[in-house]
This record gives C-alpha cells, structure tokens and sequence, in this order.
C-alpha cells in the first residue's frame, strides 16, 4: 500500500512531464504578448500626453496684464506639408527662452526643426527659404511633436506688423493663433491634442479590457494543465496550503518570465512602432519608452496579478478532491447577460443628448460609459458565443461541426476570449475604413488665397502681381459677399468685412511653393492657403482615426491570435485521451482537426466578421465613391489578422497528432 | 465448456511478432477468433497482452506476421485504409475516458455512425435505440460527467457495437469500476456482443472478468501459453 502511495505520487510529480512543461511555454507566450501589449496601451497614453506637452507652447494663453513678450502662430505649406510657424517678439529683457531653446530668439532670425532645415537646404530658397528670415539655430527636440516635423520659430521685432496683425482660422484646427502678449508659455493641452488624448485613452481602454480578460484565462491555463496532478494530490493527502503554494509559485514564476519576455518583446518593437503616423508624423523613440517606472510596476503587477487568478482557479481544486474529475453540463447562460448590455445602451441613449455641454465631465461620463459597454459586451459575448454554438449544433450535419459547435456551447467563454478583441473593434475599425479617405485630394491644390481688408484688396492685388514676376499665375479680387450667400471656393465664408485675393498657379507643386514664398510676406501675419490646405487638418484628423482604430485592431487580432493559440492547445491537451481513444477506433485526424478548426474561426467569423461589416454598413453612405483605399487597407488587415488566427490555431496540430499518435490507451 | 471453432475464423493472427527497440513484445504469436466468441487475453504487466490486442486492432503493424479478417489480409493496409477498417468493422472499449465530455451521451454514440456517413439524424436515432436494452434508458442527454463509471462504460459499449462491428476490443473495461459494477458491465458486454454476432477480445488481467469469455489466452513473455478453458 505504501509502495503504491510513493509510486503514485512519484509518477504525479515526474509525470507531467513535457506537457506540461507545454502548458507553462503556452503561459509564459501569453503572459509575454499581454505585457507587451499593455506596455503599449499605457505608452500610447504617455506618448499623446507628450506631444500635448510640446504642442502646448505654441498656442498663446490668455493675455496676461503683465506681458513680456507677444507670441503668434501661423500654419504655412511647403510640398502639400504644414509648417508650423511661431513668431515671438521679447517686450523685456528677460523674455523666457521657448521650449528646445537654448535662448529667446533674436528679431530678425530663424529657428527650425531639423526637418525643415533639410528641405530649406534641398529645396531652391525662391520655393521655401525666402519665406523666412535668415536660419539661426535648430531647435530641440521639447519643441516638437514628432521627428518629421517642421516647425519655425520666428524672432520679430514688438513693432513688425506680423506682431500685430490678426490671423485668420480658416481650417478650424487651431493651428493659428493672433499676436497675443503674455507673461509665460502655455502648458495646458491644447484642445485639438485633448482631443487625441480622449481618443488614445479610450482606445487603450478598448485594448485594455480583452487583455485582462485574457490574461487571467492564460493563467488559468497552467492550474487548468494542473487540475488532474493537483487533485490527485490532494487525494494522497496534500494540505490544501500546499497544493496553493505550490501552484501559485509556479504561476508566479512563469508570469515573471512572461512579463520580462513581453517587456523584451515591446522594446524590441519600438522601432517599428514609431513609424505609426499620427497628426502627420511619426514617435521619437523616447516617446515610445514608458520608463523605469512603469515598467518596473508593470514587472511587479503582473506576476501578482496572474498569481492571484491562478489562485482563484485553483479554488475549485481545493474545495474537493473530486471537484475537477466530474464535468457536467454547464448552466445554461443566463438571459441577463444580453439584457445588461441593452440596459446600457438604453441608458447611453438617454444620457448622451445631454453630454456635449458638459466639457471635461462629459468626456469623463463618456468614457465611463464606454467602459461600461464594453464590460457589458464581455458580459454578453459568451451568452452569443453559446447562442452561435447551439445554432451550429442545430445545423450539423455532420461529425465535425457537431463536435465544433458541442465545445462553443461546452465552454463558450473560451471562444469569446479569442474573438472578443476582433468584436469589440470591429465595428470602429469598419465605420473608419470608409471615411477615412472623404475629402483628400477633391479640392484645388493650386489656387492660393489670401484674406483682406476689402479697402485694401485691389491694392493687394496689384502688389501681388508685381511680386510674382516669371510665376505662370492669374490674380483675381472676390469682393465681400453682399447678399450673395454662396461660400467660396473653400466652402468656408471668408469674415463679412474681408476680401479674398486669389492666386490661380499653374505649373505643379514647385510653382505654387514659389508663389507662396513670393506671396509671403504680402498681407503681414498670413500665409496664403489653398482650400486644400485648409482642409487638410479635417482629413488629418479622419486619417489618424483610421490608424487608431486599425492600430487597435492589429492589436486585438495579436490578442486573437494568440488566444486562438492557446484555447487551441489547450482544448486538446484537455482532452487527449478522449482524442487518442477516438483515433485508435479509427477516427479520421482530419476529423478532429476541422472541429478544432471550427470551433475558433465560427465565432470569429459570425461575430468579428459581424461588428466589422455593421460598421462598413454605417459608414457606407458617407463614403460613396471615396474611402476605396481605406476599405482595401481593412481587407488586407483582417486576411491577415483571420490568416493569423487560422495559423495559430492550426499550431495545435503537430500537438493533436502527438496526443493521438501515442499507441498505449492508458492514461498518461 | 468451450465453444467448438467454426472453421473460418473471423480474426486470426499468424506468427505475429514485434520489438520495441530492444525489448520484444510480441514473439511469434497465433491467434483465432471465431464468430461471436469471446476471447480473453490474459498476462502480467509487460507480457505483451495489449501489443496484441493493437496488432490484432490493426492500431499497429506487426514486424513479422500476418493479421486476417474475414479471410482479408489487413496488417498490410495503409494507416488510411487501416484507420477506416477499425472505424467500420472493429468496435473499441477502454478502461475510461473514451467518451468526449461535451457530447451527450447520445452524441457519443452516434459519433462513429456519423464518421461513417450515416447522416446525423438517423446516426441518433439508432444510438438511442442502445440505451434502453443497456439499461441507459432516460441518459440519453447526459454529459459523460453526468454519469457514473458503470453507465459511462455501458455508453461506451453502446457506441462500439452501433456501427455493427465484426469484432469488439475490449481493454480492461471494468479496470475502473468496482467489482459488482465491473461484472454488470461484463454481462452487457458480452450479452451485447453475443446478439449482434459480434466477437470479443478482451484484454485482462482480471481473472472474474476472463470468465466471462469462452475461452482464455494466456500471454508471457511475448508468446501465448498454452490454452486454458474458461469457465462461460
């Protein structure tokens, strides 16, 4: 009796074996991408959170009754790019040095990104160089947004006009500012870099909350290889503390592992992660590194986190030794799950008329509502994932599919973990794809404006036609709108007292550079703009939401992916006798290999496939006719994103040949 | 009492033998199985009992020797045409842990009908039709985890004789049960069996489940003792 005891127990400890020691790989690749990922989430946060920071200076605050200087923001173009142009002019001595500054710059010279030194140097001065008073420094890096960006800080004389006439807003993305005397730089976020700041926390909520639902499942996974071992444990009289230190020590363990491999994972990542462009540029690389000290508490978090649902999973082990042996049918979902979802779309739907007044509380509300979405749709999707499995059933006709959809309605969380990232986004993901692309590219590239005083138009127009000597161009004058209603060109009604000067170039883009630095000090303070150009902030705007919200689908197809991977793996390793003991009576490999299949891409399809085409269905009708390259983008990304999940899936199987394979029908 | 042997025996197995690495499991072994007899297959552990129950199963192929079916040679068969033989004319039961946890009984059963393209529909339809003369009836919608030891072995016999086998392989079947249940469970194996002309080879080293059969082999060292009659 003894003997067997020892012998029991010798053969639980060794007997594990390479299976498990898969099961622990598998854990510690979980643990590995939902670090990663995470460190993204919060990185993306502290990246926007920097650009606001270095964006911040730009914009003059309020003027203060005790100034020092006068600070003026102009938004010109070179090659179809915006520059970025800062005048300040010192009214005391002691006129703080702007950010990326070693010093206040000096009336009468230039200070520039590295960007745009390299094309004031490549470019010929009469298409941009000219524009700018003579180049004295380049600025740092505090001063700007993103490496490519071209930014001039202008020193000016109190008294130069550009110092004291107004700007004109035509694009509505604050990217003017009129000459404003303050006493400091401005560090709030401006609203156009709170608006990202919003949008970047919501997207990381929206990659937050599929990670931690799969990140506890992927701890679960080393107590789940476990559960046999650990309640045959307990059987030869293991104290229940033991069976829990023991496990919970090695889940500790290999979520640490995971946690310093996903670390490793993400800095290995950053350079290709800085070419994500966002408001037209990509990341300094600084910017993509969240630091010493969130790293350090992502490190520690982890681990204790994944410890703490190992424990919870192992709860049901501890309770009893036969806990884990029996399998019954599992309670039928309950029909409050959807409705949970419904009551707060409900109550969405009544608290949102009032939510644009609210400012900075209104976002918040907003926010708090999205997150409650999404826990609701976490809270509804296994009650679909179930639903789609009983249809499937209902549908079979043959072994595969019965047995696919049998295992949706067997464990329908499992599944919903694989797809839940792909559903949650899809739908974002779709709506954009189409209106990414609405306006680029459908307004006039090559006609400049400038806006004027309407006394002074003819006059303006006049200069103008002096100035552009050899420049192919034709000047008109569009007086003030009197009772003519119609917009301009633009679509955007010039102000009721101005004039707009136009400047019809032909001759390609190097012609119009030329006109806009001929043009460039023509109406003091105002560079001339194309309606393209006054455009292209909106557009900006569509593009970066399309690249969040395809970035976040990436991300959540990387979920999906390894998601798949793991149920995948562990849904046979579950069950390698009963599969081993199917092949022997001659079951077809193929059989079981199209349920395994099955059971991964049904989901995926009805549900992912589901929210992408509802938001390619929403988005339709403002995207008649534009949107094509969006909608192609998609396409490629979710071929390789279901690609992704079929390959990883398929990783199971060499191991389902192996469990099956193995000629002994004894346990192992 | 032991059954006289029909001249053509539905499974023989001729001078079978097999080595894994150096250790030989199976050293020239001949074996007849006769229509509707059960056979035990009797040895310690490491005899080579099971290597001849796989060789016989077709799960394996023998290194010397020849395996027959109905006068057929089917040790020489590809794995594909192997794997669909033990499908449609083998039956298979285990000690446990055969049946798929999220099927339902009937499913379960049905399942082999259904790999042999019965449509889905008629494959439950005969399934059910198993569980009332197993004393099964009303379990048809249980989970495997929903069933004792003793009605999950009677299920997994339900499910290797529905697709009307030759011969049914039976190892330690009543390994997990207690002693009461275990002889239940033999009874219905081999009454099951008899009914449906099917013949049963047993793998055992149970000498109260042996007696169930017509007649003992006995297994040492690769090679078979030899006979001993059973007591039906």
């Amino acid at each position: 009796m003894m003997r067997t005891t020892l012998d029991l127990t010798w053969r639980l400890l060794r007997g594990g074996g390479r299976r498990n020691l898969l099961g622990s790989l598998l854990t510690l690749a979980a643990v590995a991408v939902c670090t990663g990922l995470l460190l993204f989430a919060v990185t993306a946060n502290l990246a926007f959170a920097q650009r606001a920071h270095a964006d911040s200076w730009r914009h003059p605050g309020k003027a203060d009754a005790h100034p020092v200087m006068i600070e003026a923001l102009a938004t010109d173009h070179v090659r179809d790019e915006p520059i970025t142009v800062v005048d300040l002019a010192a009214l005391k001595p002691d006129a703080p040095a702007p950010p990326g500054m070693p010093r206040f710059p000096r009336p009468g010279e230039t200070w520039t990104s590295p960007a745009l030194a390299r094309l004031m140097k490549d470019l010929p001065a009469d298409q941009l160089a000219g524009r700018l008073p003579a180049r004295a420094g380049t600025l740092g890096r505090d001063a700007l947004i993103h490496p490519g960006e071209l930014v001039a800080v202008v020193g000016r004389a109190p008294g130069d006009p550009a110092m004291t006439a107004g700007r004109n807003d035509l694009s509505g993305v604050e990217n003017t500012a009129a000459p404003t005397r303050i006493a400091a730089y401005a560090t709030g976020a401006a609203t156009f870099s709170g608006v990202y700041q919003a949008l970047v926390a919501i997207a990381s909520v929206l990659m937050a909350v599929p990670l931690l639902v799969f990140g506890g499942a992927a701890a679960r996974l080393t107590v789940a290889r476990r559960d046999r071992r650990l309640a045959a444990l307990r059987l030869v009289g293991a104290t229940p503390g033991q069976v829990v230190a023991i496990t919970t020590a090695e889940a500790v363990i290999t979520a640490a592992a995971g946690a310093v491999a996903g670390t490793v994972l993400y800095a290995a990542a950053i350079p290709a992660l800085m070419h994500i462009t966002i408001a037209g540029g990509g990341w300094y690389a600084s910017d993509l590194w969240p630091g010493l000290a969130v790293v350090a508490a992502v490190l520690a978090a982890v681990p204790v986190l994944v410890g703490a649902s190992a424990v919870v999973g192992l709860r049901r082990v501890v309770v009893g030794p036969l806990g884990v042996a029996r399998r019954e049918t599992p309670p039928a979902m309950r029909a409050v799950r959807p409705l949970v979802l419904v009551a707060v779309v409900i109550a969405f739907g009544a608290v949102s008329g009032g939510l644009t007044g609210l400012g900075r509380t209104g976002l918040v509300i907003m926010l708090v509502f999205l997150m409650l979405a999404f826990l609701a749709i976490n809270l509804a999707g296994p009650w679909v994932v179930a639903l789609i499995g009983r249809i499937t059933v209902g549908l079979a006709r043959g072994p595969a599919r019965l047995l696919a959809g049998r295992r949706l309605m067997d464990d329908p969380r499992s599944a919903w973990r694989t797809v839940a990232g792909v559903a949650l986004t899809g739908f974002v993901a779709g709506f954009l794809a189409l209106l990414g692309g609405v306006s680029t590219g459908t307004k006039a590239s090559d006609e400049l404006q400038l806006t004027v005083p309407p006394a002074r138009a003819s006059a303006v127009a006049e200069q103008i036609k002096g100035r552009l000597g050899g420049i192919d161009a034709a000047v008109t004058v569009k007086p003030p709108s009197t009772g003519d209603p119609a917009p301009d060109a633009a679509g955007v009604d010039p102000p009721a007292d101005a004039a707009v000067v136009t400047v019809a170039v032909r001759g390609g883009s190097a012609a119009v550079d030329r006109a806009r630095t001929a043009l460039a000090a023509a109406v003091p303070g105002q560079a001339a703009t194309t309606p393209a150009d006054q455009d292209r902030g909106q557009d900006r705007l569509l593009s970066d939401l399309r690249t969040g919200a395809l970035t976040v689908l990436v991300v959540s197809f990387l979920i999906a992916i390894t998601s798949a991977g793991i149920t995948g793996a562990s849904a046979v390793l579950d069950r390698r006798q009963a599969y081993a003991m199917l092949r022997l009576a001659g079951t077809p490999l193929k059989v079981l290999d199209r349920a395994r299949r099955q059971e991964t891409l049904i989901p995926l399809v009805v549900m992912g496939g589901g929210s992408l085409a509802t938001g390619l269905f929403f988005a339709a009708p403002f995207a008649i006719g534009f949107g094509a390259s969006g909608a192609v983008t998609l396409a490629a990304f979710v071929a390789v994103g279901f690609g992704g999940i079929a390959g990883a899936s398929a990783l199971s199987r060499p191991l389902l040949r192996s469990v099956t394979t193995d000629p002994a029908p004894t346990p192992d | 009492m032991s059954t006289p042997h029909p001249a053509e025996p539905v499974l023989a197995g001729r001078g079978l033998a097999k080595r894994f690495g150096t250790a030989v499991a199976l050293d020239g072994v001949d074996l007849a199985v006769a229509r509707a007899e059960a056979v035990a297959i009797m040895g310690p552990s490491g005899s080579g009992k099971s290597t001849l129950l796989h060789c016989l199963a077709g799960i394996m192929r023998p290194d010397a020797g020849e395996v027959h079916l109905l006068g057929q040679r089917i040790d020489a068969l590809g794995e594909r045409r192997r794997s669909a033989l033990r499908r449609t004319r083998f039956g298979f039961v285990f000690q446990f842990g055969q049946l798929l946890p999220e099927l339902p009984a009937e499913e379960n059963v049905a399942l082999p009908l259904m790999l042999n393209g019965t449509p889905r529909r008629e494959a439950v339809k005969v399934a059910r039709s198993w569980f009332g003369p197993l004393g099964l009836g009303g379990m048809e919608r249980r989970r495997p985890g929903e069933l004792s030891g003793g009605q999950a072995q009677r299920v997994a016999i339900a499910r290797a004789l529905a697709p009307r086998p030759a011969v049914v392989f039976a190892d330690e079947p009543t390994g997990a049960l207690d002693q009461a249940t275990g002889h239940e469970t033999m009874r219905l194996l081999r009454e099951a069996t008899r009914h449906n002309d099917a013949s049963l080879v047993v793998v055992t080293h149970d000498t109260s489940v042996a007696r169930w059969c017509d007649r003992t082999v006995e297994v040492r060292d690769g090679r078979v003792q030899q006979p001993v009659p059973g007591a039906a």
